[in-house]
């Protein structure tokens, strides 16, 4: 063992190898991250599809609700420019059930 | 002690100890909560005294619900009838955007704990009977076997305004409890397993209130719409890095508009409530809705013979808080389709309502309940349901799982996607 590891470290192309760029070193990553990423995601899976504990009624889509005078005030007030993630932070507009601050309306 | 029947001989020193309800407590309760605010209390008592619930063509009392049949049964004359739809016969289907202030069927009247018992007196001997109105609404006149039963609203939560008859059979419930089970076998856990038996499903009716709304919804936020996508691509040769950007306009949002809410559903027993998961699974509870209220029938205690029945222990004010948060809810999801501009999405900050008209109608719909706790943790341990909505059939529950056939699985899955990605992994290292 030892004797193949001299000869490869002595290999012009293992030290080129080993001192690539980060891009091909992230391959050897892969096992670490894939492994128990597909653990977790079968645990998760498995245990969510025998106790359910995430579901419940969608009252807030299966009501029957009707909407009318729908008034709208948008109105710009700035940019946010060079922004690395493509959705805003703190968008809540698809989360119905979390509360925000509550105002009185007249 | 009880009375000789035709009542007069030994009884008549003896005042019932129980206090005798009637319409009187009902119109006392109407009352008081009139006085509290301007709420509107519709009444939707029967006009029966309690005592006799008799066939409405030979006057016998021997009635109950057939499921074969769909229907109330005499098991006298084999007459079979519904009871009239509740919302047609109390005029609860009247306009919502006409709603202002909180209007109450009388069902929802505000809970007396200390009304455990009542005293009814039969109409066919003159006996009176002791009935404990917490466990249940009837009673077998021990002198002359009539069925007596509560007719009135007693203020106990037992007496809903509706109720939503079982459409679903037993066979039926049994059916889709084994089929859901039965593909969740691999995982369960061993004793549940051995000792499931789908045969020991109960016919529950669970109280909820139904609540219409009319209101002005208000929300306001930000939101953000991309202008513009760029590469920015920094260094040369092997330090050579790209990045996406993008640049977006900010806008201060805002919505208003009105809502008019048709039947939405609350849980109205502390016990099952769907956020308290500690002691069962009640979230299963939730999650077989719908129910189609708008067809529940007027109350009569036959359609609750041979079932169990849950007592509602919530008050409205004790749900207001909870309808609220729902309605909000409502409006943010409403509220979606009209944002569909802000393609980074809306951050909603203030939200309100300002409710107009409420109208609470407490109603009993039918569950098929199958629930298991595991026999060999004791008293405490978690309760699993598996529930059958028994008006459409939807299923859904909780089946105990074995943790190390999980764990070994997915141990298994882990180490195979381990290798390949170690496969591929060292193909890219090699590449790259």
């Amino acid at each position: 063992m030892l004797p193949l590891l001299a000869e490869l470290a002595a290999d012009p192309t293992t030290t080129m190898l080993l001192a690539d760029s980060d891009s091909g070193a992230i391959g050897i990553a892969f096992p670490f991250v894939a492994g128990p990423a597909v653990f977790a995601a079968v645990y998760g899976g498995i245990y969510r599809y025998y106790r359910n504990t995430d579901k419940r009624h969608k009252f807030e889509k299966e009501t029957e609700v009707a909407v009318g005078n729908l008034r709208q005030g948008d109105r710009r007030v700035g940019t946010n420019n060079r922004q690395k993630s493509r959705s805003m932070s703190g968008r809540n507009s698809t989360d119905h059930l979390t509360r925000v601050r509550r105002i009185k309306v007249p | 002690m009880p009375q000789w029947p035709g009542g007069a001989q030994q009884g008549d020193k003896q005042q019932p100890q129980e206090q005798m309800l009637g319409d009187d407590a009902v119109a006392g309760a109407a009352e008081a909560a009139l006085k509290h605010s301007s709420n509107r209390i519709i009444d939707t008592s029967s006009g029966k005294d309690d005592g006799l619930n008799k066939c409405p063509r030979c006057g016998s009392s021997d009635i109950h619900y057939s499921l074969t049949a769909k229907a109330l049964f005499c098991s006298y004359c084999r007459h079979t009838w519904n009871e009239e739809n509740a919302e047609r016969a109390f005029g609860l289907d009247s306009s919502i955007a006409e709603l202002r202030g909180h209007t109450m069927a009388s069902g929802t009247a505000d809970i007396r704990e200390d009304l455990t018992t009542v005293t009814l007196k039969c109409q066919g001997c003159g006996a009176e009977v002791v009935i404990n109105v917490e466990q249940q609404l009837q009673a077998r006149c021990h002198w002359c076997r009539q069925t007596l039963s509560i007719n009135t609203q007693i203020p106990n939560g037992a007496v809903p305004d509706a109720v939503l008859p079982f459409q679903l059979t037993r066979e039926e419930a049994i059916e889709r409890i084994d089929a859901f089970a039965g593909k969740r076998k691999a995982f369960a856990h061993a004793r549940f397993k051995a000792e499931f038996v789908p045969d020991n499903v109960m016919g529950v009716y669970i109280p909820y209130m139904v609540v219409d709304g009319n209101m002005h919804a208000v929300l306001r936020g930000t939101g953000e719409v991309t202008t513009r996508q760029y590469t920015v691509t920094t260094g040369s040769g092997d330090n050579k890095r790209s990045e996406t950007y993008y640049d977006a306009d900010v806008y201060s949002v805002q919505r208003a508009f009105d809502l008019l809410v048709d039947d939405l559903t609350v849980e109205s027993a502390e016990r099952f409530d769907i956020k308290d998961n500690k002691q069962a699974t009640n979230n299963i509870l939730g999650a077989v809705q719908p129910y189609d209220t708008e067809n529940a029938v007027t109350y009569n205690s036959n359609y609750l013979k041979n079932f169990t029945s849950e007592r509602r222990d919530l008050n409205v004010r004790d749900v207001d808080d909870e309808v609220e948060n729902r309605f909000l809810a409502i409006a943010r999801a409403k509220a979606s389709p009209t944002i569909g501009r802000y393609d980074r999405g809306v951050r909603w900050e203030e939200e309100g309502v300002a409710v107009r008209g409420t109208r609470w109608v407490s109603v009993y719909v039918p569950v098929w309940l199958y629930s298991y706790a595991d026999s060999a943790k004791g008293e405490g341990s978690l309760v699993h349901y598996i529930a059958v909505n028994a008006r459409n059939g939807n299923t859904m529950g909780s089946v105990p799982v074995s943790h190390p056939k999980i764990f070994a699985v997915a141990c298994a899955a882990g180490t195979v996607a381990a290798v390949i990605a170690g496969v591929v992994g060292f193909g890219w290292f090699l590449m790259g």
